[in-house]
Formats: structure tokens, C-alpha cells, sequence
């Protein structure tokens, strides 16, 4: 129905959520023992995720692990954070500017 | 939408890390606790967190059909310390033994008040990703609008 473009803003989207679903597990398993960092190739994911696919979680590297086998970094959870829901809302934004022009171009413009 | 199922991993988080600082708590108003219902001083007790793939209260089927999988973490255990007491010699005390001496709980406050603190900081970090994955959904909303 709409263009390619927002076709792209909608699975950039969803790799987002699925992306801060693996933040949120990460913050929750902050202090389990064992828990290794999970993040998607974000990507890898975007350019050969397609239409419903589930991307995949992989293990993090390069985190220092501490002494119960945990490599957590909140540091890094909280700025990942901040950035998927930054980087949501722009595409956000950019997808609902999309829907406008849809809408306008149904009610002729707004003339009709 | 996987978002939804994200809010249960924060939960989960929460949840373990207040049972956590209840554990601590209980360490601390413990301290000096000479008899319990088992017999002997209070042992302390620490949890042990298990990750676990979160429970949707939403249909599992659906919720699982989207997303990349997220892991939840619960309590797997309650440690209780087994080191051996702290020995005070307090000959007037009723629960001195026959050589004067009292059990005490071997238990360090500075300790818990660390591991207090970190259990709070980690819940209000579970607090902050409920709070950015709300915005995100209710973002998504506004494009109905």
C-alpha cells in the first residue's frame, strides 16, 4: 500500500523493539550468575531480515566478564537504551509523515 | 508486537531484585539475632538469580510468533550461610552456653548494605527500561492518530 520506504521504517522498527527486548533481558539478568550480553547485528538483520523473519540474538563481545561469569555493562545497557528509543521515535516520526502524505492524497489534498 | 513481552522482562527483573533486597533487609534487622525457630543465630541469606524465557500473560503463541527471544530472571535459590557463628563471651546472657560463650550471626552490615545498594540500583535500572519500552509503544500508538 505505501512505498518501499516506509516498508523499511516499519522493519527497522520492529528490529528496534526486538532489539530492546534483548536490553531489558540484559538489564534484568544485570546480576545473574553465568549471563553472557545479548544484542542483534543490527545490520546484518536489517539488510536480510525479511517480512516476519525473527532476527536473531547474539552474544556480545569484548565486555569485560566478572567473576561470576556475568559480563553485564549497565553503562552500555542505558546508552543502548536511550538510542533504540531515540532512534524509534525519529523513524517514528518519519513513518507518520508518510501516513499524512497517504491520508492527504485520499481526501484530495485537503481541498475536497 | 515484542514490545509488550518486554515489559514482563523488566517485571521479572524487578521482581527478583526486590526479593533480593527483602533477603538484605531481613540480613540487616537480623544482625544480633541469638535464637531462631530452626535453633541457634539467624544465618544469613542471600539469593541466587536463574535467567528463564518470560511467561506472556498474553497468548504465548502469538507473542512468541514476533521478536527475538528475551530472557527473564528469577530466584533460583536462597543461599544460607554455613560458616560457623560468631562466638561473644557473654556469660549473663540466657543463651550462653555452658562455657560462656554466645553463637552470633556472622553477619557483616557493611556487606549488606553494599549488596542493598546495588540491588536498588539495579531495580530503578529495570525501572528505567520499563519506562523507554512504554514511551516506544506509546509512540507507536500516536501513529493511529
Amino acid at each position: 500500500m505505501l512505498d518501499p520506504v516506509a516498508g523499511s521504517l516499519e522493519r527497522y522498527m520492529d528490529l528496534l523493539a526486538a532489539r530492546q527486548k534483548l536490553v531489558a533481558s540484559n538489564i534484568a539478568n544485570a546480576e545473574t550468575p553465568g549471563y553472557r550480553t545479548v544484542d542483534v547485528d543490527f545490520e546484518q538483520e536489517f539488510r536480510s531480515m525479511v517480512a516476519g523473519a525473527q532476527p536473531r540474538a547474539v552474544e556480545v563481545t569484548g565486555l569485560d566478564i566478572n567473576h561470576d561469569g556475568n559480563n553485564v555493562n549497565l553503562d552500555r545497557e542505558a546508552r543502548m537504551l536511550a538510542e533504540n528509543g531515540l532512534r524509534f521515535q525519529v523513524a517514528e516520526a518519519l513513518l507518520k509523515s508518510k501516513l499524512t502524505e497517504m491520508r492527504e492524497a485520499i481526501s484530495g489534498g485537503g481541498g475536497g | 508486537m515484542s514490545l509488550f513481552s518486554s515489559l514482563s522482562v523488566s517485571a521479572s527483573g524487578m521482581a527478583a531484585e526486590r526479593a533480593r533486597a527483602a533477603l538484605l533487609v531481613e540480613n540487616l534487622a537480623n544482625a544480633e539475632t541469638t535464637r531462631t525457630p530452626e535453633g541457634g543465630p539467624y544465618r544469613r541469606k542471600d539469593a541466587v538469580f536463574a535467567s528463564e524465557p518470560v511467561a506472556s500473560p498474553f497468548g504465548s503463541a502469538f507473542a512468541n510468533a514476533i521478536g527475538a527471544e528475551g530472557t527473564g530472571v528469577r530466584v533460583a535459590e536462597v543461599l544460607e550461610d554455613s560458616s560457623a557463628p560468631e562466638r561473644r563471651y557473654l556469660p549473663g546472657h540466657p543463651d550462653a552456653g555452658a562455657d560462656g560463650y554466645v553463637a552470633f550471626p556472622h553477619i557483616n552490615p557493611v556487606e549488606d548494605m553494599v549488596d542493598l545498594m546495588s540491588a536498588s540500583r539495579n531495580y530503578e535500572a529495570n525501572v528505567a527500561a520499563i519506562s523507554a519500552v512504554k514511551d516506544m509503544i506509546s509512540h507507536s500508538i500516536d501513529l493511529l492518530k
